[in-house]
């Protein structure tokens, strides 16, 4: 018996299409019919055969809920709904029908029942597919853009780690679940649970599926739960299944080391005596780029080829982003004075290559108005450094080649105060890698005076 | 049949080999599709609005195919140097230390290892052959440097190392393409082609990818290493020669003045802006502007790629031979291409096959002259790069098409007279440096011998999805539509390696 009413339940996703098929054609045709009113026997017949299928449909629906792992709150407005767009197209039925009895039907509006019917079955559809395919199911395929508009935006979030706490933080509370969370919950939760399995709690992961526990504690290739994560993708067991977000190498690393520890659900990671490496991954991103993490105005396209028709090199330093790439490469005949092409868009730039330019040292007080520049290159110029200090006005400013100028030693200290400096490119100029540390610079700063050599050793001319 | 017949003929006979089983049910499924929205627009054009008196909306890549474009990501670098040993050096020897190897030399080598396994040359149960180098730990790092490389031991902190690379391909044309262009079979666009396809070139005077050969032959796998595959042929790689004319034919030809040239060109482009103001061809277009920059390039090229402008102690330190074809020479131009904006610069230096069947292929001799070789210019690129502020923004990559066996070389099962090894791509070391590179890095690890890889096993797609990371691109989203579907460098695999990023 069981077997008979779980293989009814089944056919539910294919038995569904019927009233759909029925109710829309009816629809259909009750628009076509609206002014000649002849085909009306037809609808009539066609409504009732809705009737009959949706009712088939609910039975075999209802049948596959108790059959299958979905909890009521999953399927509570599908199946209401589903009652309803029955019970709407029995009563139009009798709405239309000729030799109808039921008197207090004639006086609701035909309109309004096809109105309805038509809603109802939209959304019965609709809630029946979000159970099957999940209610994301739909809108996926979207771009992230409109997504992100639409504020459906759903975009995976790993759990983050504080530099200051992550020893006292729970590994299994903070990390382990949320990841489940992020990656397993989807099927395996009160309201859908494959396999018999639900990942929401840790009485879930200890009471295990159908196939028993998921969890063998310090005993990883034994637990389930990790054999699946690391099977090849394209096996059977495999999980998550291939077609879902998989979890990341980093993930997979540390549901690893909590089992090995002992799958404990109440220790931090600081008891556990676990090393941070593991968890690289979940600390924030720090900017790794060269470029500041500053916001600013898009320039207009226009202003961008103005500018590029001036003869530089200028553009995005990526595809989104609106900060600003410029080169003289092209253009070795700038000057000082045509630093104003660069005016428009003083604010967005954040890399400026005047090497090999005829700018001299006047150029320091004009690069000042670009307040958001990070990397310089001043290289084979005949600047000398005099009133390079104004650069300190720069507070990005990361990266600052100067090789090949007549750049003086005297102007180094002014270097010290440039705060972000990171590295300061000095060779070919007229200072000399000092023998000790004369002038003191900021920890960070990484001074590269060049003059690299490799001496000529024996070996150099030996033919073996 | 005249000879205008049968270009046309030809014209037509390509057109119709790119067509497609793909294509043509794409065209089914569209066509029919258009038949009937067709019926249902009745006859209204919906393209129609999109030229105004028949001009076209152009972007500037329609009139220069090398206009540079913003990568999609925030890249590390803009430039990459591409330094290929031709032939596949010996892991064993430079870099990938393996004592236990030195004990087991001259033993039989277990059958378990050969079992399946297929080599290019040995035959048989070869004996196990010891490092027939020595090997110290260099710099902060403490990474293992051979003393073949005696120069290149100072710079080790500067790179991140891969040890333990794969590629499933045993024989050098093969596994060059793979290396290249993503696959070991012919047709597919070289990695050079894809960034400059992706990227352009800052230096609109020069080419955006450039060629230098070195070592007497070009690779096995010919010029389809630096070929554009499906991509637009103007995104191939340009072959430059540090011996004699940078690039063939780039001199104006006896008696023509330079301002004859020009005119000519002129007068050319005059013709073709006329056929573009009557078809709207964005194609004419760029023919004009490489005819321009073919101009350019005539002053252009022999500039940067003349090296007797180096002041003494850079050629010293490179040690080039000006005059010749080195890969000294070549190291140096690489550096004055980058610095001058060309996108990628490729190098193939060959001779590197040290299977022992002669003085030069022999793995104690042979190999270690082909390191002296590379030794000094390659650590004075890094330098060089170094203090001009260009390591920064660029990526040096350091390797072979594969590596070579823990085993002697007996080819045809009989014993040699020099000492040699066999192809082996199981694992093998490659190096990178740069910006956005881990100095001193490490990654991978072989086993006792040298034969597999324990852990950090990497493969030729990983190479190609770090280098393009490092680039700006995702290698997943960066594609070419071709043969009706989307095509990668990496085809379906590839992950970033990001234990070597900083």
């Amino acid at each position: 018996m069981e077997v008979i009413q779980q293989l009814i339940g089944r056919l539910h996703p294919v038995v569904v299409h019927l009233p759909i098929g029925f109710i829309i054609t009816a629809l259909l045709l009750q628009w076509i019919d609206r002014k000649e009113n002849q085909l009306e026997v037809v609808i009539a017949k066609i409504f009732l055969w809705g009737f009959i299928a949706a009712t088939i449909a609910c039975i075999s629906g209802y049948l596959l809920y108790i059959g299958e792992g979905y909890s009521f709150d999953t399927v509570k407005f599908h199946l209401w709904v589903g009652v309803a767009t029955a019970l709407f197209s029995v009563l139009m039925y009798f709405r239309i029908k000729e030799t109808s009895q039921v008197e207090f039907l004639k006086r609701i509006p035909k309109i309004l029942f096809s109105f309805l019917l038509l809603f109802l079955i939209s959304i019965t559809g609709h809630l029946g597919g979000s159970i099957t395919h999940g209610s994301d199911y739909l809108l996926d395929p979207l771009p992230l853009s409109i997504k992100t508009a639409l504020g459906i935006d759903k975009s995976y979030k790993m759990p983050l780690l504080e530099e200051a706490t992550w020893e006292e933080t729970h590994l299994y509370n903070d990390v382990i679940q949320p990841v489940l969370n992020n990656k397993c919950l989807s099927c395996h939760n009160p309201k859908k649970s494959k396999g018999d399995l639900q990942l929401h709690n840790a009485e879930g992961l200890i009471k295990g599926g159908e196939n028993g526990d998921v969890i063998i504690p310090k005993d990883i290739l034994n637990s389930p739960i990790y054999a699946r994560l690391i099977l090849p993708l394209d096996h059977e067991d495999h999980m998550p299944p291939k077609e879902k977000t998989q979890l990341s190498k980093e993930e997979i690393a540390v549901i690893k080391a909590w089992i090995e520890t002992g799958s404990s659900f109440d220790k931090t990671i600081g008891e556990l005596e676990l090393q941070k490496p593991l968890f690289a991954a979940f600390f924030p991103k720090v900017n790794t780029t060269n470029y500041p993490d500053v916001t600013v105005d898009a320039i207009p396209a226009d202003t961008i080829i103005a500018i590029r028709k001036q003869g530089f090199h200028i553009e995005p330093i990526s595809e989104t982003s609106n900060l600003i790439r410029v080169s003289c490469i092209n253009k070795p005949t700038f000057s000082d004075v045509d630093i104003d092409l660069l005016k428009s868009a003083k604010q967005q730039i954040v890399y400026l290559d005047l090497g090999n330019t005829e700018v001299s040292d006047a150029i320091f007080e004009h690069l000042t108005k670009f307040p958001h520049l990070a990397t310089l290159n001043l290289s084979h110029t005949v600047i000398t450094g005099k009133n390079i200090e104004k650069l300190a006005s720069l507070e990005h400013l990361r990266s600052l080649n100067l090789t090949h100028t007549q750049f003086k030693e005297e102007y180094l200290p002014a270097i010290t105060s440039f705060k972000q400096l990171k590295n300061l490119f000095l060779f070919n100029t007229q200072v000399k890698q000092p023998k000790s540390q004369s002038v003191e610079f900021h920890n960070d700063l990484n001074i590269d005076y060049g003059n690299y050599q490799l001496p000529q050793i024996a070996t150099d001319t030996i033919t073996y | 049949m005249n000879s205008l017949d049968r270009l046309i003929k030809e014209q037509i006979n390509r057109e119709i080999q790119a067509k497609t089983r793909r294509h043509f049910i794409k065209e089914c499924v569209a066509g029919m599709g258009g038949l009937a929205l067709g019926s249902m627009f009745m006859g209204c054009n919906p393209f129609l609005g999109n030229s105004k008196n028949g001009k076209i909306a152009l972007t500037e890549r329609d009139i220069n195919p090398l206009a540079s474009m913003p990568p999609p990501f925030p890249a590390k670098v803009k430039s990459v140097i591409y330094l290929h040993m031709a032939g596949a050096p010996s892991q064993l020897e430079m870099f990938d230390y393996k004592p236990t190897l030195h004990k087991l030399d001259g033993q039989a080598t277990p059958q378990s290892l050969l079992e399946g396994k297929k080599f290019a040359f040995i035959r048989g149960t070869p004996k196990l052959l010891g490092p027939q180098a020595e090997f110290k730990q260099y710099g902060e790092s403490g990474n293992w440097v051979s003393n073949f490389l005696p120069h290149f031991s100072k710079v080790v902190d500067e790179v991140a190392f891969l040890k333990a690379v794969n590629t499933d391909q045993f024989n050098h044309g093969p596994a060059q393409l793979f290396m290249h262009t993503g696959g070991p079979r012919l047709g597919r666009p070289s990695i050079g082609s894809w960034v400059t396809y992706g990227l352009g070139s800052e230096n609109q005077n020069l080419p955006g990818f450039v060629v230098l050969t070195s070592g007497g032959k070009t690779p096995d796998a010919g010029k389809s290493v630096w070929g554009s595959g499906f991509l637009p042929s103007v995104y191939q790689g340009v072959q430059c020669r540090s011996k004699g004319d940078p690039v063939l034919y780039i001199e104006d030809p006896k008696g023509i003045s330079r301002n004859l040239k020009k005119s000519t060109i002129d007068a050319i482009n005059k013709i073709n802006k006329a056929e573009f103001n009557e078809y709207a061809d964005p194609e004419i277009l760029a023919r004009i502007n490489q005819y321009e920059m073919a101009y350019r390039m005539q002053t252009a090229v022999p500039e940067v790629m003349n090296i007797n402008d180096e002041p003494e102690y850079i050629r010293e330190m490179y040690g080039v031979e000006p005059g010749k074809e080195s890969f000294a020479n070549n190291c140096l131009l690489a550096r004055k291409l980058v610095e001058d904006g060309v996108r990628f610069v490729q190098l193939f230096d060959w001779g590197w096959d040290s299977h022992g069947t002669g003085h030069e292929t022999s793995i104690d001799l042979g190999l270690r002259n082909k390191c002296t070789e590379i030794d000094r210019p390659m650590s004075a690129l890094l330098l060089d790069l170094k203090q001009r502020g260009l390591l920064e923004e660029t990526l040096v990559v350091w390797g072979g098409e594969f590596g070579r066996t823990p085993m002697l070389e007996n080819r045809e099962g009989q014993k040699m007279a020099y000492l040699g090894r066999d192809h082996h791509g199981d694992a093998f070391t490659m190096w990178m440096a740069g910006g956005g590179i881990k100095k001193g890095a490490s990654w991978g690890l072989t086993d006792e011998i040298g034969f597999s890889a324990l852990e950090g096993q990497v493969s030729v797609h990983d190479v190609h999805a770090t280098i393009l990371h490092l680039l700006g691109f995702d290698h997943e989203q960066f594609t070419y539509e071709f043969q009706g579907r989307p095509f990668r460098l990496t085809d379906v695999e590839g992950q970033v390696i990001h234990e070597i990023l900083s």
